[in-house]
């Protein structure tokens, strides 16, 4: 390190270092990656347009009810060219660029530049259905959801639905929220939700976009679940103690089929949840594989610019993996695709859906 | 690891004895323990109290936590705690004389057993300052430590079951200052370090007002404001709530 004469050759060193210790979590950011990353614009105002990115280009998976995305005709499926006055494709070909930043990181950084003060708008191009360009000004209006706090992280908004309408057969439940956080609400809701669907033909728990949150949820939401007395989601191992991720059965259980839908923006709290209940044979997982950072790990900026990762715990899931380095794999990959979106189709959904019917007893 | 557990913990000690150390050889653990019963009130003004409510808060520093705690507490051995945090939800335990249980809004109701369990009866038990030669028939004085400047006698208390709690007493106040143990919890064995401080006449007893836990990678601290003594505890505050009653009634129609 003493011997480098640039910064660059001091980040191939600490590269190199972490490079021995053959773990994930364990990286150099470089600083020219993280202008990438950060949006100087970023605010809390939203147009209501979840997105992800399908090959290499920015498209809209998702629109919230009454947003102004939605009054305005934004519709899943449409591809995002430009926000801002920013081309979204060279930045999302830079960030894919390094191996370090991965999908949930990547989402971030295209949904940050969708966003803006509340108040503020949005200036965008889209392509629609039909490969026409078209440009709106959005207005970035306060998230869905509640206002969360939770002890010293910053207040989130924070969402759950479940229904039995919409995409889903009437036969199913399909929950779904964005964050593991307000516990009190989250955990009822998800209760009633479980309790609701007693003489349903399945259960659908989706935590795509689910960062996670509070690990004890997982636990708790899987009491709901799981019967089998005794029973762990998994294992983390910190420096001087052990946690088993324990499982409560609760005096009434759903015994009926559950699946869970993941993507590369699942992380923590929602990986220890799927990954649990998939190795304990209560869940059949949908979607992609997972971000793979269920450890708890912390990022510190290095005075050079760089960003230094660094786990603080390992966790094991109840099969034997570690999360960290592999995520959790769909029992069924189920990929989304801009062409089914903008026919109306949620691929994952319809796949999920379509296990549940095939499990109903004749 | 909760305020009735350090303080029951904190309160391990025993019958009454006026003890005088001399300089060498270091005193029995048993004097150690009696004069914790001394200093603290005497085995008198333990043995007046037949019930107790005691009311305080928990801080989680690290996590920018803070919420309530009160704890009942009956002879003899009958107990009820609730911790609430906004953020969290009612975490609630207790033990009703031979059912030891929690229910938080995390994790769900359940029933302790094995280890756990026998820890909790042992917590349940409200005498235990002056039982503690029922509770831990085994007691021992590994030497002295200095803690904070201040010379303390190192007891170690072996119970039937669970493992052995290390209690810190000053040489010279003769009080608790510091409680280490491992504790057996559903969600695997982890140590346990108590430092009791801010000693506070509560109704008679001196009890410490201040207790900061560190309990794996969790520390918080918890304050003790004010105890009702001997106040009229209705039996319903003791019983099982319905969602830990539905659990022992489902397990017994297995």
């Amino acid at each position: 390190m003493e011997k480098a004469a640039s910064h660059a050759e001091a980040q191939a060193v600490m590269q190199e270092m972490l490079g021995r210790l053959k773990q994930s979590h364990f990286a150099i950011i470089p600083a020219t990656v993280y202008s990438v990353l950060d949006n100087e614009g970023e605010g809390p105002g939203t147009s209501g347009i979840d997105a992800r990115v399908l090959d290499g280009h920015a498209v809209v998976t998702s629109v919230d009810p009454g947003s102004p995305a939605e009054k305005q005709g934004v519709r899943p499926g449409w591809q995002i060219e430009r926000a801002h006055g920013i081309d979204l494709e060279p930045l999302i070909t830079q960030a894919r660029s390094n191996p370090a930043i991965h999908e949930l990181q990547l989402t971030r950084a295209v949904l940050a530049r969708l966003s803006g003060p509340i108040g503020g708008t949005l200036d965008a191009a889209f392509l629609d259905a039909s490969g026409q360009t078209v440009n709106l000004r959005l207005n970035l209006t306060t998230p869905r959801g509640t206002l969360s706090a939770f002890g010293n992280l910053p207040a989130q908004h924070v969402w759950f639905e479940s229904q039995r309408t919409g995409p889903i057969d009437q036969a199913a439940e399909y929950v779904r929220f964005n964050l593991f956080l307000d516990l009190p609400r989250v955990m009822a809701s998800f209760q009633q939700a479980v309790e609701s669907c007693k003489a349903c033909d399945g259960l659908i728990i989706d935590l795509r976009g689910n960062p996670g949150g509070i690990g004890g949820m997982a636990m708790g939401m899987a009491g709901f679940l799981v019967d089998k007395p005794d029973q762990r989601l998994g294992t983390m191992y910190l420096r001087d103690s052990t946690l088993k991720f324990v499982v409560n059965p609760r005096a009434n259980v759903y015994s009926g089929p559950v699946a869970v839908l993941v993507d590369g923006c699942s992380a923590s709290t929602s990986e220890i949840f799927a990954g649990g209940l998939k190795d304990l044979g209560r869940a059949r997982v949908f979607g992609t594989r997972t971000a793979a950072v269920a450890l708890p790990s912390a990022f510190e900026r290095l005075p050079n610019g760089d960003g230094f990762q660094y786990a603080v715990a390992n966790y094991i899931s109840e099969g034997g993996q570690p999360l960290e380095r592999l995520g959790v794999a769909p029992d069924v990959v189920v990929e989304l695709t801009r062409a089914a979106l903008l026919a109306g189709h949620d691929a994952v959904v319809d796949a999920a859906m379509s296990w549940i019917r095939s499990q109903k007893k004749p | 690891m909760n305020r009735r557990v350090s303080i029951l913990l904190l309160a391990v000690a025993g019958t009454g004895v006026t003890l005088v150390y001399g300089a060498d050889p270091l005193p029995s653990a048993e004097s150690i323990l009696d004069r914790y019963v001394q200093v603290t009130g005497g085995k008198p003004a333990y043995e007046k109290r037949k019930t107790e409510i005691a009311h305080g808060t928990v801080d989680f520093p690290a996590l920018g936590i803070k919420g309530s705690m009160t704890r009942y507490a009956a002879q003899p051995d009958k107990y009820y705690y609730t911790v609430d945090i906004a953020a969290i939800g009612k975490m609630e335990s207790g033990v009703n004389g031979t059912v030891a249980w929690e229910n938080s809004a995390i994790l769900g109701p359940r029933i302790k057993s094995g280890v756990e369990r026998a820890e909790a009866i042992r917590e349940g038990n409200m005498n235990a300052t002056v039982n503690w030669r029922k509770l831990y028939p085994k007691v021992e004085n590994a030497g002295i430590e200095v803690i904070d400047g201040e010379e303390c006698y190192k007891v170690i208390m072996t119970p039937d079951e669970g493992q052995p709690v290390i209690g810190y007493y000053q040489k010279k106040s003769g009080l608790q200052v510091k409680l280490s143990t491992v504790a057996s919890t559903q969600m695997g064995d982890i140590p346990v370090e108590m430092i009791a401080s801010d000693y506070k006449n509560f109704g008679g007893i001196l009890e410490p007002a201040k207790v900061t836990q560190k309990a794996g990678p969790q520390e918080f601290t918890m304050t003790l404001d004010r105890v009702e003594v001997n106040p009229v505890i209705p039996p319903e505050r003791f019983a099982l709530p319905d969602e830990v009653r539905a659990l022992v009634d489902k397990a017994a129609a297995k």
